[in-house]
C-alpha cells in the first residue's frame, strides 16, 4: 500500500517530547514519541503530507535508545501519570505489521506499569500485537463518519473495521481511546455524527473507553492553499478564521455549537465518559462542558483522576 | 564576424515572432526617444533574408509607425534557432523583464524543445526559482488571454495573485477581469478579493457575477464577498460596529476586540495627557458599562 519511500534513520537527539501545544489553548500534556516521521495514509487534511512526507517516511529503529529516553522522562515525573503516544508524527499502527516497532514499547510499558502508551490509528490491523498487549497500552482510533472517511481518508480502514478493532482491543483487556478528530463540518454532518455516536454506544463497552477527544478541523494557513488548489470543497465548507495560534479554525460560535452537540450526545450514552476537547480555548471548554479550565495543568489533573479511577491506583 | 548594416524594413518578416519575448510591444517612451534622436541600438536579426527579429521588436514596430523604411541592424546567420532565442532573452535581460516577458521566454524555450537544465539555468538568470512548479505557472501565464497579461503587467501583480487568477477558468476570468477593471485595487485588496472569489467558486461551484453589479469600489466588492463567504464574522462585525456607535466613546478611549472574535477578552486603552483626560475617559467608560455596551462587546467574544 505504501507509495512512499520508507527509510531507517539513525535516532538522534530527543525523540520523546512534550506535545507542542498552542498558545492560549488548553493542552492535555501528552508526551510524543517520534518513532516514525511521516505517514502512508495521506489523509487530505493532514499536515504531515505537506511537511514531513516530503523526504519520504523516516523510521527511528533504535528501540533501546528510544526506550531509554522514555524511561528518563517517566523517572523524572513526580506529579502526573504520563501518557505517551506515537501518533503525533505518524499513524501508530499503519506500518507496524511490517516493521514491528510497537512490540518493545508495549512490553516496556507493561513491565514498567507507571505510565500509559497510546497507539493512535486509523488502521484497524493489530493482530500481530495481540499476544503482547497489556492494560498499560491504550489502543485508540480516530473516528469519523464513513462519508468523511470516503472523501478525506481514502487509504485508511473503514469505520466499521476501526470500531470492530476497538472492540477487539477491549476484549483483549485494553482500554481504548476514541478521537473524533478532525471533525469536519459539511452539509449533513450532524446526522452522520449522530449515527457515529450511536454506533460507538452500540458496539463498544463504554466502561472500557478511557477517553474521547473532540477536535474540529484546524490547520496552518499554508494548507488552505492546498485545499483551494485541490478544490477540496468539503474541507472549505465552514467559516474559517485565524486563531491566536495562527492556525485556521472554524469561527468560535460554530465550534461551540458543534462541540456542545457531540459532547451532549456522548454524555447521553454514558455520563461517566471522559470527553475532552483537543487544543481549545478555556472559554470554549466552559461553554461546552461547564468546566472552568484556566490552564493546561487543570486538564492534566483531570486525566490523572480518570486514569486513577480506571486503574484503581495500580499505576 | 557580424557587421552593423542598414536593413530595409521590407526585408524583415515581422510576422515571425519565434524570438519575441517583448510585452507589451507598445512603448510610448521608446517611441518618443526614437522620434527625438532616432534608433541608436541596432536590432538583432536572424538570417538569411527575409530576416526574423531576434531582439528589437519594439524598435522595429516604432520605426514602422514613424515611417522609417530602413533601420540599423546586426544580422546573425551563423547561429541556430535555439542560440537565437538565448540571444533574444539575454539581450533583453539588461533592461529587466516583466513577469509576462519572463513567462514568454521560458515558454518559448520549452516550445523549442530545450531540455530542462538550460531552461532552469535561464530561470535563474530571470530571477526565478528553478523549479518545475514555477516553470508550469509561467507557461500558464504565457498562454493566458490578453486582458490577463495586461493586468499582470499594468498592476505588476505578485506571483501569489497571479496563481490565484490562474485557478479560475478562462470563461470566469473574462467577467472577473472586467469587474476588476472597474475598481481601483491595490495588491493587498486584490489578494483578499481573489481569495474570497476562489472560495466562492469552490463552495458554490460558480461565481455569481450578477451579485456584484454596480459595485463602485474595491471596498464595496470586498464587503459583498465577505458577507457571502463569512456571514457569521460579518454579522459579528456589524453588531460590534453598532455597539461602538451606541457607546459613543471619545476617540482617546479605544476598545479593541479580536478581529476574529476569538480572544475571550477585550483590551481597553486610554490615551491621556493629563488627569482630566483620564477622569473623562473613566466617566465615559462607566457610562458605557452601565449602558450595557461593554457587556455587549464581551458577549460577542463568547461565540
Amino acid at each position: 500500500m505504501s507509495l512512499q519511500r520508507v527509510s531507517f534513520v539513525e535516532a538522534k537527539g530527543s525523540l520523546v517530547r512534550d506535545c507542542p501545544g498552542t498558545k492560549n489553548h488548553i493542552c492535555c500534556g501528552y508526551k510524543t514519541i517520534d518513532l516514525i516521521e511521516g505517514c502512508i495514509l495521506s489523509c487530505s487534511y493532514c499536515i504531515l503530507k505537506y511537511y514531513i512526507n516530503a523526504d519520504g517516511i523516516k523510521v527511528h529503529g533504535d528501540t533501546p535508545y528510544i526506550l531509554s529516553q522514555i524511561e528518563e522522562v517517566i523517572n523524572a515525573e513526580k506529579g502526573h501519570i504520563l501518557r505517551f503516544g506515537t501518533g503525533e508524527l505518524s499513524d501508530s499502527l499503519a506500518l507496524d505489521r511490517k516493521y514491528r516497532l510497537n512490540r518493545p514499547l508495549v512490553e516496556f510499558f507493561g513491565e514498567k506499569k507507571r505510565a500509559l502508551l497510546e497507539l493512535k490509528s486509523k488502521w484497524a490491523g493489530f493482530d500481530h500485537l495481540a499476544p503482547y498487549l497489556n492494560p498499560y497500552t491504550v489502543i485508540s482510533f480516530s473516528l469519523a463518519p464513513q462519508r468523511s472517511i470516503d472523501r478525506e481518508e481514502r487509504r485508511t480502514s473503514p469505520l466499521y473495521k476501526r470500531l470492530k478493532a476497538a472492540k477487539k482491543a477491549q476484549d483483549l483487556g485494553c482500554f481504548v481511546g476514541l478521537h473524533l478528530d478532525p471533525i469536519i463540518i459539511y452539509d449533513g454532518f450532524e446526522k452522520d455524527y449522530e449515527y457515529l455516536i450511536e454506533d460507538i454506544g452500540r458496539l463498544l463497552d463504554l466502561k472500557k473507553v478511557i477517553w474521547i477527544s473532540l477536535g474540529l478541523l484546524r490547520f496552518p494557513p499554508k494548507l488552505l492553499d492546498h485545499f483551494i488548489e485541490n478544490k477540496r470543497k468539503s474541507l472549505l465548507y465552514g467559516e474559517f478564521i485565524q486563531g491566536e495560534d495562527g492556525k485556521c479554525r472554524y469561527i468560535k460560535g460554530e465550534r461551540i455549537k458543534v462541540y456542545r452537540m457531540l459532547y451532549n450526545q456522548l454524555k447521553s450514552k454514558d455520563d461517566e465518559l471522559f470527553v475532552y476537547l483537543c487544543m481549545e480555548r478555556s472559554d470554549v471548554w466552559k461553554a461546552v462542558t461547564g468546566m472552568t479550565l484556566n490552564e493546561s495543568e487543570a486538564l492534566i489533573g483531570l486525566f490523572d483522576k480518570r486514569i486513577k479511577t480506571l486503574y484503581g491506583g495500580t499505576i | 564576424m557580424n557587421h552593423l548594416e542598414t536593413i530595409s524594413i521590407d526585408q524583415i518578416n515581422r510576422d515571425d515572432r519565434r524570438f519575441c519575448i517583448s510585452y507589451p510591444l507598445e512603448n510610448p517612451m521608446l517611441r518618443a526617444s526614437i522620434e527625438k534622436v532616432g534608433i541608436i541600438q541596432p536590432a538583432l536579426l536572424f538570417g538569411p533574408c527575409p530576416y526574423t527579429i531576434i531582439a528589437g521588436f519594439k524598435k522595429v514596430q516604432m520605426a514602422i509607425e514613424l515611417g522609417y523604411v530602413a533601420i540599423p541592424a546586426i544580422i546573425l546567420s551563423n547561429i541556430d534557432e535555439k542560440e537565437a532565442l538565448l540571444y533574444a532573452i539575454h539581450d533583453n535581460l539588461i533592461r529587466g523583464l516583466n513577469t509576462v516577458e519572463k513567462a514568454l521566454a521560458i515558454e518559448k524555450m520549452s516550445r523549442m524543445d530545450f531540455p530542462m537544465p538550460p531552461i532552469f539555468d535561464t530561470m535563474v538568470f530571470l530571477g526565478l526559482k528553478p523549479h518545475e512548479k514555477v516553470r508550469a505557472i509561467h507557461s500558464a501565464i504565457a498562454h493566458a488571454e490578453e486582458p490577463m497579461k495586461a493586468l499582470i503587467v499594468s498592476k505588476n501583480l505578485s506571483m501569489k495573485n497571479i496563481e490565484t487568477l490562474l485557478r479560475f477558468d478562462r470563461s470566469e476570468r473574462g467577467p472577473l477581469l472586467g469587474l476588476l477593471s472597474t475598481v481601483h485595487v491595490t495588491e493587498g485588496s486584490l489578494r483578499e478579493i481573489l481569495g474570497m472569489m476562489i472560495l466562492m467558486k469552490i463552495r458554490e461551484g460558480q461565481i455569481d457575477f450578477d451579485g456584484f453589479s454596480g459595485v463602485g469600489s474595491a471596498d464595496d466588492l470586498k464587503r459583498i464577498l465577505k458577507g457571502r463567504m463569512y456571514p457569521i464574522l460579518t454579522s459579528l462585525e456589524t453588531k460590534l460596529e453598532h455597539i461602538r456607535q451606541q457607546s459613543a466613546l471619545p476617540p482617546h478611549v479605544d476598545i479593541k476586540v479580536d478581529p476574529f472574535f476569538e480572544k475571550e477578552y477585550i483590551d481597553i486603552g486610554i490615551r491621556a495627557k493629563d488627569i482630566k483626560d483620564v477622569e473623562y475617559a473613566l466617566e465615559r467608560l462607566r457610562k458605557a458599562l452601565e449602558g450595557g455596551s461593554i457587556g455587549s462587546m464581551l458577549e460577542l467574544t463568547k461565540g
